[in-house]
């Protein structure tokens, strides 16, 4: 693919705002969704060693049905945060990311439907356990396995887009076209680097999990801190883990040498030590999300080089800017995103903290968010209507 | 040579890649409509229980919290983005131009959706845990959160149908597009179908208490809110109708008779269904009531989306994406050219950049192939080419007739666009002349 059929395949439409601003939300949200996505699967990971674990030792006995609580959340959550970089990428990189879809086509339609067996076999398994019942672990194991398999399309659809030069190799083979969508090429190392971010997230996730409890009282000092030394261990041989996959990946792509990589080895070390000897794991796990944000970057880094070696680049992209639409983000994502989702945060880290009940009415800065929350979104379906028949009338009448 | 940034073609034998979509896409609307159609719901249940002092209702949010949880949210949330992909596998250029005319339409949705699927944990998990008050509040949120996320997702999808006026082509503004003719008797149709399917899963759970007295009660309530939001989707419906394009209506005189008959029908079922809720209760059994909701699925909403796809034919997004992924119109508002000019002049073979170079000129030992690829590109959005094909099989379109007779209808009636459903596929004689060739090929070795 050279540079004039590239920039072919962009929408004449243009984009509808300066592409830096959805290259750096893709880079955030990826980041979101990358946290959710290793936790989840590190919580369902270690779970599945804790329904082995549960009849005989105490403490896998309460942290295995957290840990699965914790997985069918984040699974959720990733799906959710996983939406927004989607979205962003096929704005400003729509040539790599409708061919791919299309080469793929199949694949793509067979991830929808193993996320959704996968995920409803989650909540089979969230029952199963909490039952007691012994076919638990083989669901827990299958629906870990189709929800890795996912993870291993999303990876594989990632990888094949940065791939220009051997769409057409993979489309028409020796000439004969190929309109099956089967287009299957993964690239291990990464994908197993990426994987392996699960092990620290879930370290992290334990340590949190000790450190919230201890002024809770809802559990034992002794079994807590046999938590958190766990959740140090397995961040700490995480990170190492990390830290090997990642020079091997860079080797691989012949990156071993370039600053970016130097500055993730170095953060990557960084977070070895500090996951381990820093007492406070909430400072810890804000770090790793920057870890991740530092991984995404990197990502895009390699992207960018990749598409403007071959004379694509994205802040070329034409201009065709949308005011009004993107004032109506701008406004939501700032007063619903921003106290709808602190309302909701907070009610759950105070319901977590009190002994079961909470009484939301008496906290003043909680009601104060419920009455907020309820002028926003009001005042949001008011706007719509009057904007919506305003146009709906200028244009029609 | 000018071309045109049409991607490579994914095909789906016999059914066709659109009819993937169309299967995710009715999965999805079930579980989308029944989770803001509960949310609705919920806050009416709330909003009861905690003026009426009654903790009997709370047990039942719980129990219907689960299932709307489990149900819509977990399938909602992941088919909702699979509608998305499935169509940009077989849509791609159509589904591009809906991300570059509403990204931030999609990504204000996307933070409602954020606050969602936040929300319906808090919202189930909290009941019990926190004052019944506040309770109360994120319930009212909740729901007025669900209905944005229709308020959002309703422009764009009405769009695909079309704008309803001149305005959005000469200017290429979002609200232009948005607030289409069609959007708000589709948005107030869609409102309707949701209160009366959260009426239907409400039945489901409400069929399983073992409180008799409040068993009777809320069946009796979901049978009367049923009756409700079916009569508003039937006057929306029929409003809409009045609002489509002319070459949708021109479609749907061909399924009129046929749609007419089982829109009866479902009337008659659903309102003997709705109305045994309200008089005779008890009559209402779990296993009656998931039937019910299976006969809305498979008899409602499954030719209704198929309906839809079929009648914005030729286009698959505001009246100038063709279904074939090329661009049928004008767009002066947003620097869009119309393809099919270009196509006649220079031929698909010669435009398209992912035919490969052993089949850009025809000889006659790839004439076949290049015949089979043509047709693949031109037609197979709307048709399976297969001789055993279930989607508008294209070759059942040609029996009897001879390469001739194909080729005459390909210049005279495709090339002009004379059938107003059919996009307009003007090519070159020996591009035309391939496609005659396989046609009749085909339905040779037949």
């Amino acid at each position: 693919m050279n540079a004039d059929i590239l920039n072919l395949l962009r929408d004449p439409a243009g984009v509808p705002f300066y592409p830096i601003v959805f290259q750096g939300l893709y880079i955030l949200t990826w980041a979101l969704h990358a946290l959710f996505v290793f936790l989840s699967i590190g919580s369902l990971g270690l779970s599945l060693y804790g329904t082995y674990k549960q009849k005989e030792d105490e403490t896998w006995k309460v942290i295995t049905p957290h840990l699965i609580q914790t997985g069918k959340l984040s699974v959720s959550l990733l799906i959710v945060l996983g939406v927004a970089p989607l979205l962003f990428t096929q704005v400003i990189y729509d040539p790599n990311w409708y061919t791919i879809n299309t080469l793929s086509g199949l694949w793509v339609v067979i991830f929808i439907y193993t996320l959704l067996v996968g995920y409803s076999m989650y909540y089979w398994y969230y029952y199963a356990n909490k039952k007691g019942s012994s076919s638990s672990k083989l669901i827990g194991v299958i629906s870990f396995c189709l929800l890795v398999f996912a993870g291993l399309l999303m990876h594989v659809f990632s990888v094949q887009s940065i791939q220009p030069e051997k769409w057409m190799q993979w489309y028409a083979p020796n000439g004969v076209v190929d309109t099956s969508g089967l287009t299957f090429n993964p690239e291990n190392i990464r994908f197993l680097f990426l994987m392996s971010l699960s092990i620290p997230a879930i370290g992290l996730f334990l340590q949190n999990y000790s450190d919230f409890l201890q002024s809770t009282k809802k559990l034992s000092i002794e079994l807590l801190e046999r938590v958190k030394n766990l959740g140090r261990k397995i961040s700490t041989f995480g990170f190492f883990i990390n830290l090997v996959l990642f020079l091997a990946w860079t080797f691989q792509i012949n990156k071993m040498a370039d600053i970016y990589t130097i500055l993730i080895v170095v953060f990557t070390v960084i977070m070895l030590f500090i996951s381990n000897k820093m007492n406070n794991s909430y400072f810890s796990s804000i770090l790793f999300i920057v870890f991740l944000l530092a991984i995404s970057g990197f990502r895009e880094y390699l992207r960018f080089n990749i598409m403007n070696n071959l004379g694509y680049n994205v802040y070329d992209y034409p201009l065709n800017i949308e005011w009004a639409s993107v004032s109506m983000f701008i406004l939501t994502f700032l007063s619903l995103g921003g106290i709808g989702v602190t309302f909701i945060g907070t009610m759950a880290w105070k319901v977590g903290k009190s002994d079961g009940y909470f009484d939301a009415s008496k906290d003043k800065a909680v009601t104060f968010m419920a009455n907020s929350l309820l002028w926003i979104l009001s005042s949001w379906c008011v706007v719509y209507f009057a904007w919506g028949f305003f146009v709906l009338f200028k244009n029609s009448l | 040579m000018e071309q045109i940034g049409m991607f490579p073609l994914f095909y789906f034998p016999e059914i066709g890649s659109a009819w993937i979509m169309g299967i995710t896409g009715t999965i999805h609307i079930l579980a989308s409509h029944t989770s803001v159609g509960a949310a609705l719901l919920f806050a009416f249940l709330a909003h009861k229980a905690y003026k009426e002092d009654r903790t009997d209702l709370y047990e039942y949010m719980k129990k219907y919290g689960m299932f709307l949880l489990i149900f819509s949210y977990v399938v909602g949330s992941i088919t909702g983005p699979g509608i998305w992909y499935t169509a940009t596998a077989a849509s791609p250029r159509g589904i591009s131009a809906l991300i570059h005319n509403f990204v931030w339409v999609w990504a204000t949705e996307w933070v409602f959706f954020v606050f969602e699927v936040v929300g319906v944990f808090a919202l189930v998990y909290f009941i019990n845990k926190i004052d019944r008050k506040t309770h109360l509040k994120l319930t009212y949120s909740f729901a007025l959160a669900s209905v944005g996320t229709l308020f959002l997702i309703i422009g764009i999808i009405s769009f695909m149908m079309w704008p309803g006026n001149d305005a959005f082509y000469q200017t290429g503004s979002v609200s232009d597009a948005f607030f289409g003719l069609t959007t708000f008797p589709h948005l107030f149709l869609r409102v309707g179908f949701m209160i009366m399917m959260s009426g239907v899963i409400g039945m489901i759970i409400a069929s399983a208490l073992s409180n008799k007295e409040l068993k009777i009660e809320l069946i009796r309530k979901m049978g009367v809110i049923s009756f409700i939001g079916g009569f508003i989707t039937l006057i929306s419906f029929m409003w809409y109708m009045t609002t489509l394009p002319d070459n949708a209506k021109l479609l749907l005189e061909i399924y009129m008779a046929d749609m007419i008959r089982d829109k009866v029908i479902l009337i008659v079922v659903f309102s003997i269904y709705f109305a045994i809720a309200i008089l005779k209760p008890l009559f209402i059994n779990r296993a009656f009531a998931i039937t019910m909701l299976f006969v809305v699925a498979i008899f409602g909403l499954w030719p209704g989306e198929k309906l839809r796809e079929s009648i914005r034919k030729p286009y698959v997004v505001g009246q100038y994406v063709y279904s074939n992924q090329i661009m049928g119109r004008e767009v002066p508002g947003k620097n869009i050219k119309n393809e099919v000019e270009i196509i006649a002049k220079h031929g698909l073979l010669k435009t398209n950049v992912w035919i490969p170079e052993r089949l850009k000129t025809i000889t006659e030992t790839n004439k076949l192939e290049v015949g089979k690829l043509l047709t693949k590109i031109a037609c197979s959005n709307c048709h399976s080419l297969e001789k055993t094909g279930k989607f508008r099989p294209l070759l059942d379109k040609f029996k009897g007739q001879d390469k001739d007779m194909i080729k005459s209808f390909l210049e005279y009636s495709l090339a002009t666009g004379a059938i107003p459903y059919m996009p307009r596929i003007d090519l070159p004689d020996e591009e035309f002349d391939a496609i005659a060739t396989w046609i009749a090929n085909q339905n040779k070795e037949n």
